[in-house]
């Protein structure tokens, strides 16, 4: 009772934000998808236990503004072995042309910071990576963005949320509570993916709240890049001393960086993406399978890349078509 | 026993000392810090005092300050899938890799 009457006085004076005009006008842009809201959600994937992970693929072309309305965003859940990611409309068709279209590059990102890269980058890290050494292969496994010339694909945004959310009987979009309307920086299940999964912190924390980043499916690309040698600074020597003090302190500086070489970007595995959903092909989403035509190649990746039970894909001639 | 928890959001940088002096009743030093109370009328009487720089929270269990500095350390984005001297220490474990 008593947290009872706590909840409504502190429900009751609410804390306003300042109007909208004084915003900064950034605020208002967002990526958020309203596809995935409750009502949106096949009545399947409501009830899942896991998080739904949304993508979505946004085209980006000369002529288009940078604030292209979001295509309708595709559910996409996380996957383990037994619940493969279903995929909408518009990635179906236009992951492919992706997929055609090289060289791609990526948005990968290192303890949180984006670094945009391509097959054959040199990247100098701003920090010294412990425990490698050179000639070690890392596998980067979180990007938000992997394009083509023409073709972008984008993990959908979170939902910008400065506080917590209310404690209305209403279901709210909260990135943290596990709810399911969680975007998709809830990683996959730890089954599926190399790394260990994120868990969400049990509480709201707003300030990381706001600035995160939505990662996309790990199996969608192969980023490879291997450890070239540490870099350090010059030496710099900083003096502290005070006015009329004649004692003057230095303190001496030499940060090291990790120099990392991008030795092979792949993506996105669109044989892979077709994979997850052929699972379902038969079941109750009534997608259809790959097409045929599709090249040998990829359906090859496709069965060494996740073992898929099914019919052994005959080499034929290599074409590659776009659909 | 539910807690609440209490995040300073706004800088109490030139406000009033009444206003200073529940800040630090409450133990919010800085900008961003995070604090838990459990729920009692004074303690709600303290949120209201500073209603306007914080942000609320009703939870059921505290977190540690180490818990806290868990959950905000990044993913590292990466793994090492082959060194080049092989396994080192025969051990199994992936290193440079944030497990959670």
């Amino acid at each position: 009772m008593l947290s009872r009457n706590v909840k409504r006085a502190l429900l009751d004076s609410r804390w306003p934000l300042p109007p909208t005009f004084l915003l900064p006008w950034a605020a208002t842009l967002t990526t958020v998808s309203h596809a995935t809201e409750a009502s949106n959600i096949p009545p399947p994937l409501v009830n899942a236990s896991q998080h739904v992970s949304p993508e979505r693929l946004e085209r980006r072309h000369d002529q288009t503004s940078s604030n292209t309305s979001p295509a309708a965003a595709p559910t996409l859940q996380p996957a383990n072995t037994s619940t493969p990611p279903a995929l909408s409309e518009s990635v179906r068709t236009l992951l492919p042309v992706l997929a055609a279209q090289g060289p791609h590059y990526i948005t990968a990102h290192l303890y949180d910071r984006p670094y945009l890269l391509t097959a054959g980058d040199t990247v100098r890290l701003p920090f010294h990576m412990k425990n490698v050494e050179p000639g070690d292969v890392l596998r980067l496994n979180r990007a938000s963005v992997l394009g083509s010339r023409e073709y972008t694909l984008k993990a959908a945004a979170a939902t910008p949320a400065l506080k917590s959310p209310s404690m209305s009987s209403s279901l709210v979009l909260d990135d943290t509570t596990g709810s399911l309307e969680s975007h998709s920086m809830v990683m996959p299940e730890p089954g599926v993916s190399s790394s260990g999964s994120r868990i969400m912190p049990p509480h709201f924390v707003p300030h990381i709240a706001a600035g995160k980043v939505s990662y996309l499916d790990e199996r969608l690309f192969v980023c490879r890049a291997v450890v070239m040698g540490v870099e350090s600074e010059p030496l710099r020597v900083k003096e502290k001393t005070k006015r009329r003090q004649r004692k003057i302190k230095k303190v001496k500086s030499k940060h090291r960086y990790t120099i990392l070489r991008v030795k092979e970007l792949r993506g996105p595995v669109c044989a892979a993406a077709q994979a997850m959903h052929t699972g379902l092909a038969h079941k109750d989403y009534g997608i259809s399978s790959p097409p045929s035509h599709w090249s040998y190649a990829v359906r090859v990746s496709l069965s060494q890349i996740f073992a898929m039970p099914g019919p052994s894909y005959a080499p034929k001639n290599f074409v590659m078509s776009t659909s | 026993m539910p807690y609440l928890r209490i995040t300073l959001l706004r800088s109490a940088i030139g406000l009033p000392k009444p206003t200073l002096g529940v800040l630090k009743a409450l133990g919010l030093r800085k900008r961003l810090a995070t604090v838990y109370h459990p729920v009692s009328p004074s303690v709600a009487g303290q949120v209201f005092r500073v209603k306007e720089l914080v942000d609320v929270q009703e939870v059921e269990e505290r977190l540690t300050r180490e818990e806290m500095r868990e959950w905000r350390r990044p993913e590292s984005g990466f793994w090492v899938e082959k060194r080049v001297g092989g396994d080192r220490g025969g051990e199994g474990k992936i290193l440079g890799q944030s497990v959670r």
